[in-house]
This record gives C-alpha cells, structure tokens and sequence, in this order.
C-alpha cells in the first residue's frame, strides 16, 4: 500500500475557548509504530479520538490509508481502537467474547489462536467468568487480546500499559512486535516509554508534534 | 469493642440535613403527598371497588384459592427482590463501618418493611375476601381476616429476612415460591375454562377466627422479637447489595429512568450465574448464534413464557380486543427475552466497531430469534384461545406465527431506546404537569406493535378467521420490518443511532 497509515495535517481541537490541539501533524507510514508521549490533558486521547473519527476536529485533514476516516464497517474492519471505554455483551462469557469477534470476522474459532491468546494475557484461568466479574486489569488485558485476535490493519491503542502488571506489560509489547513485524501499523499514546520502546514504536512526543509551540 | 448509640449519631444527621432544607419543606411533602393519595384515590375509587370489593362475590372457591399463593407469592418475591433489609446508600457507606450497634442501625429499616408488608398483605387479603366471601360475613370478621392477612404478610417478611441472612435454602425456597406462584396462575387459567360456581360459603365465623389469628399474632410475634435478637448477624455484604437496589431504586424513580433498575436487574443475574464456554452455533449467522445462546442461559424465563402463553385465558370475559392487545404485548415480552444484546449495542457501539459488521446486517441478525419467540408465543397463545372454543373456527395458530416479524420490530426498537429525554416539553394538563419525556420513552417500542393491527382487529371482531386475514398480516409484518430496517439503519454505518 503506498498511502501512510496515518497522516495528520494541521488538526485544531479545542475545548470551548481551550486550544487543545493546536495545528498538529503526524505521520505513521504503513507498517510502522508510532508511539506518542506527553504529559496529561495535553491532547493525546483527543489526537487519537480524531484519528479513530470518534471526535470531529474543528479543523485540520485526516487520512487512514489514504481515505477519511468514518463509522463504515470498511474502516471498522481495517482498525481497531481501544480508546473508547470497553462494554460486553450480557450473559456472555470471556471466551465466547473472543469467539464472537473472530467469527464476525470470518476467522474459524478453532484457528484463530483464542486459547493462546487467553493463555498469553493470563485469562485462561477466566476463560468462563463474565467480563464484568475480572478486575480492571484483566478488562484491559481482554480489551487487548481480542484486539489482537482479530484481522486489522491499524491499531490505535490508548495508554494500554494501563493497569497492567509488570510480566503483562512485556507480553503486551512483545505482541505488539510481532503486530508490526507482520505488516500492521500501530499508533498509541503511552506513559512509560521503557513499555513504548519495548514495543517496537517511534517515540515522539505531543510538543514535536505541534507546529505551533506552547 | 465497644458500639458507639447510634441514637445521638443519626439525631445529629437529621439536624444537620434538615439544616440544609427549606423550612417547612418536609410538612409540604408529607401534605403533597396526602393530597396525591386522596386525589387519585377519588379519582379511582370505582377501579378500586372493583379490585378489591366488588358489588358481589365473584370469584369461585378455586379462583379465591388461587389468589393467596399469587398475591402473597409475588409479596415473598418482592421481599427477596429488595432485600428485604436495606440500608440507605449514605447509611450504608459510613454508618454500615462505623462501630455502632448493628441492631439499632437495622431496626428502623426492618419496622418500616414490617409496616409495608403488613399492609401490602392486609389489601391482598381484603381483595380475596372481597371476591371470594358471602357480603353477610360482618365487619369484625372482615378485620379479623385482614389482620391475619397482615400478620401472614410480617411472616412472609420474618422469612425473606432469614433468607437473606442465610444460605443456599433461600434460593430454594424462592424456587419453591416461584412454583407456588405458577400453580397459582395455573388454577386461575383452570378456573377461566371451565364453569365454576361462585362459592361463597363455608368462611369461618368469629368464634373460630379470633382464636385462631390470635395465635397467629403471638407466633409472629415471637418470631419478630428472635429476628430483632438476631438482626446483628445479617451479613454485610447483603445488606450493602440490598443498599445498592434501594439507592438504584431511588434514582430510577427521582430520575425517572427506569431503565436504570432494569440494567441493574439483569447485571446481579448475570453476576450469579455460573457459566460454562460453549461453542457459537456455527451453522448460523454470528450475532443469531449469540442471541440463541442468550436465550439458552434464559430457561426459566423461556418456562415463564410458556406458561404465560395460557394468561390470554383469563381474558375470555372481557371485550375481546383487550385479548388482542394482550396477546401484541405478549409478543413483545417473548421477543425481549433475546433484546439484552442489542441494549448493549444501542448503548454503547464499542463491540459493533469491534465486530465491524454495518448497521444494518447486525438488527438483521439481531431481529431473528426475537422475532420466532414472537411468533411461537402468540401461535401458542392463539392455538389454546381457539383449541379452548375461545375464539371463532380459523387457523388461529397461524395468525399467530404472522406477528413474528412484528414483535421482533418492537422488541428491537424498545431495545435501542435508551435513556428517558427529560429535555421535552412538559404538558400542561388539569390535573397538573405531565413531562413528556417518560411518557415517549415508554411508547418506544411497543408503539411498533400497530404492525399488529390487522390480528387486533380480527381477534376483536370474533369473526370467523379467514387465511386472507392471516396473508394479510404476515404481508404488513414483513414489509413493516423491512422498512423498519431500511429506515434505521444503513449498509455504511456501524452504529445505530445515525445522527453522529
């Protein structure tokens, strides 16, 4: 694919009279990773909300592998996004969560990898439990395995080191390796740069990005 | 340790709330609310009569037998449902840690549900006396009765408090309760097919009756003060669940958010449910496969529907289009059962993006099994009208099965609601302001059940059923549907709702 991955140019966001994102650019090229840092409230969720089109920005392009970025299920079924607080469906246990996304993506249950995948985040203990019994860790462990599992092209991941513990922040960065060695992009914003290193990604932080300095 | 009197503790809240209110503010409430129940008590009375004291007796020995185990049924399982011991939320987190003594913290709550359960269960007897005995019985009698009502009531509470304080019996014996309360219905469903006399004989006199509650009265007496002994030992954890339905109760009813209480109903179900993985069904599109799979974890409520197929029944008496609306809004309580899924979706589109199906194939997929519910239960309800010479000849069944797509329409549209608009305008009536918001929200949903239309208006003219009628209401069903989906949903959207 010749188009980046991501390609921002010139993004305004603001909060009422509150500049958050003051003319911001950004370039991931198509199978790389980009990791961006930066303090709190300086605009990271609100730069990846923009990218995954959760947010309009008041000003400024968007390009995902060269198109706008939408709610189509084109764009859905080429990105995955864990900005958005996680929800789950009723009466629905870990597994069969996995399962479910696998199968809407053609994938077969028996192929996909799902008992590695619960295995590798160290849900294969919870495999049975409902979502909303695991403590928030295991959410975002889960939120991330199921990610994973599923096909995409890019993933935008938000702080995913969050709230995990030590052993699971290296198997998260040694999977997101592998997610980039096989052809996928990554864009993520992240607190620890030691975990954003270990992942393969570019550093880079919020004020490089802007071209209007604060 | 030592428990800090809780009396000086909650005198010194109240002091410092009331603090904060406007004077008066309470005397206004307590007025508000005596003016409310007498205004609609007025306004009521004839409805009232008839509930619970017809003209005449009514009611056959089986009927009024049928009644006890219903009303004080769904008494028990209410108890159960709301604690029946609860704390107020602020109570709960600070006074519920704090070293105070544990009876005195519970008491006030357990008087106040003594007191309601007393006279839920006193009205529920009157309504039986009031239908099932002679008008000779004499007033002394009549209170005697309802005294007992009242005392079995406190007793069902005595119960419900054991239960929550111990272990797995309790969920037994609402399983027991539940079953009671089925045969119940089922004695009434009886008692509507055939022709039973009104029995109104053979009700004890006084003589036999002031022994009898006054035995009554001191066994439960005795088992109140033994409660009170032991209401220390209720374990925490209950009392904080039981403080979260009270709270959640609260906000549903001061935010006039229903659904509030229904999420939280289905989240403590799910949280008790001990699960095992299983394969999707695979010969089926993938969100088909989930919903089926949620209706198999719904067995009892699939046991409960069946059986409501038959309480159409009971309708025979009345005008026949009431068994029409009945046997729509059944329909729709048959398809909802699968509804939980698409609540999710509707709430937050996290998973839709995730699964990256469009808008439009996943209410397809999603309007499936609500949809056959819905033609099972009515083809069932209809079948036994017809099958018990309730309705005219015809193939009711069939009719039946043509509101399939119908109550999947409603079921899905009542599923993607979502919270009340208390932004709309409220209207300004005689009988004061009515906010509108509420009101809308309700009729989201079952408003879609005019699709069933054409089966009203044959069930209401109790006519002989012509396959015409039933072409006629599986064509406006389908194209109902399909219009349903054409217009809330589109091949390049994932999410529902459209207007982002």
């Amino acid at each position: 694919m010749d188009h980046p991955a991501v390609e921002v140019k010139g993004l305004h966001v603001s909060y009422g009279s509150t500049p958050v994102l003051v003319d911001v650019s950004l370039t991931v090229p198509a199978g790389t990773g980009v990791c961006v840092t930066g303090e709190n409230g300086i605009g990271k969720s609100t730069l990846l909300r923009c990218v995954s089109s959760l947010q309009q920005p008041d000003d400024g392009q968007i390009l995902v592998f060269g198109g706008t970025p939408g709610a189509t299920p084109e764009f859905w079924r080429a990105v995955v996004t864990t900005v958005e607080p996680p929800t789950w469906y009723p009466g629905l246990t870990v597994r069969e969560h996995a399962e479910l996304v696998c199968r809407a993506h053609g994938q077969d249950p028996g192929d996909a990898g799902i008992e590695e995948a619960l295995e590798r985040f160290g849900l294969a203990g919870h495999a049975d439990a409902i979502p909303p019994s695991l403590s928030s860790g295991q959410k975002q462990r889960l939120t991330l395995a199921v990610a994973l599992l599923r096909p995409s092209s890019l993933l935008i991941l938000d702080e995913p080191e969050q709230r995990l513990d030590p052993d699971g922040r290296a198997e998260v960065a040694a999977l997101l390796v592998e997610y980039v060695a096989d052809g996928g992009s990554l864009l993520m914003a992240s607190h620890d740069d030691a975990f954003a290193e270990a992942s393969g990604a570019v550093l880079t932080t919020m004020e490089s990005l802007s071209a209007v300095a604060p | 340790m030592t428990a800090v009197p809780l009396t000086p503790v909650r005198r010194w809240i109240l002091r410092t709330q009331s603090a904060h209110r406007e004077r008066g503010a309470t005397a206004g409430n307590i007025y508000f609310t005596v003016l409310f129940i007498a205004v609609v008590g007025g306004m009521l009375h004839k409805q009232l009569a008839v509930v619970f004291w017809p003209t005449h007796p009514n009611a056959s020995r089986l009927a009024a037998a049928s009644l006890v185990p219903i009303l004080f049924g769904l008494l028990y399982l209410a108890l159960r449902r709301f604690g029946p011991l609860a704390l107020s939320r602020p109570a709960a987190a600070w006074l519920l840690p704090a070293p105070v003594s544990r009876r005195s913290l519970l008491l006030p709550s357990l008087r106040l549900t003594a007191i309601v359960a007393a006279i839920i269960g006193a009205l529920a007897g009157i309504a039986i006396v009031g239908h099932g005995a002679p008008r000779t019985l004499d007033g002394s009698e009549v209170a005697l009765l309802a005294s007992a009502a009242g005392l079995v009531g406190i007793a069902l509470l005595l119960v419900a408090l054991a239960a929550q304080a111990g272990g797995r019996w309790g969920d037994r014996l609402d399983a027991v309760v539940s079953l009671l309360l089925a045969a119940g219905l089922a004695g009434l469903v009886a008692d509507a097919t055939g022709n039973h006399p009104v029995a109104a004989t053979g009700w004890p006199t006084t003589g036999t009756l002031v022994p009898l509650v006054g035995a009554v009265a001191l066994v439960v007496a005795l088992l109140f003060a033994l409660a009170v002994r032991g209401l220390a030992r209720t374990p925490n954890e209950r009392i904080l669940e039981a403080a979260k339905t009270a709270g959640t109760l609260f906000d549903s009813a001061f935010g006039m958010e229903p659904s509030f209480l229904t999420d939280m109903i289905e989240r403590r179900y799910w949280a008790h449910r001990n699960l095992r993985s299983v394969r999707l069904p695979a010969r089926v599109p993938v969100l088909v496969g989930q919903d089926l799979l949620l209706v198999a974890r719904r067995r009892r409520r699939l046991l409960w529907l069946l059986l409501a197929a038959a309480l159409p029944v009971l309708l025979t008496s009345a005008p026949h289009w009431l068994i029409g609306v009945a046997i729509l809004l059944g329909a729709l309580m048959a398809a909802s059962t699968a509804g939980g899924n698409v609540k999710t979706d509707a709430g937050n589109p996290m998973l839709l993006r995730l699964l990256g199906l469009s808008s439009r194939d996943a209410i397809l997929q999603r309007m499936w099994v609500p949809g056959v519910l819905a033609a099972l239960w009515s083809a069932l309800a209809l079948g036994l009208l017809s099958g018990l010479d309730d309705l005219p000849p015809g193939p009711w069944w069939a009719l039946g099965l043509t509101l399939g797509p119908v109550g999947a329409v409603a079921a899905v549209r009542r599923a993607r609601v979502g919270f009340v608009r208390n932004e709309l305008l409220p209207l300004d009536t005689p009988m004061g302001t009515l906010s509108t918001g509420p009101l809308v929200n309700a009729l989201v949903g079952p408003d879609a059940l005019l699709l069933g239309i054409p089966a009203l208006v044959a069930i209401a003219q109790a006519n002989q059923l012509s396959w015409l009628t039933v072409l006629v209401q599986a064509t406006v069903g389908v194209l109902g549907a399909r219009a349903y989906l054409a217009g809330t949903t589109a091949t390049d959207r994932v999410e529902l709702h459209a207007n982002r």
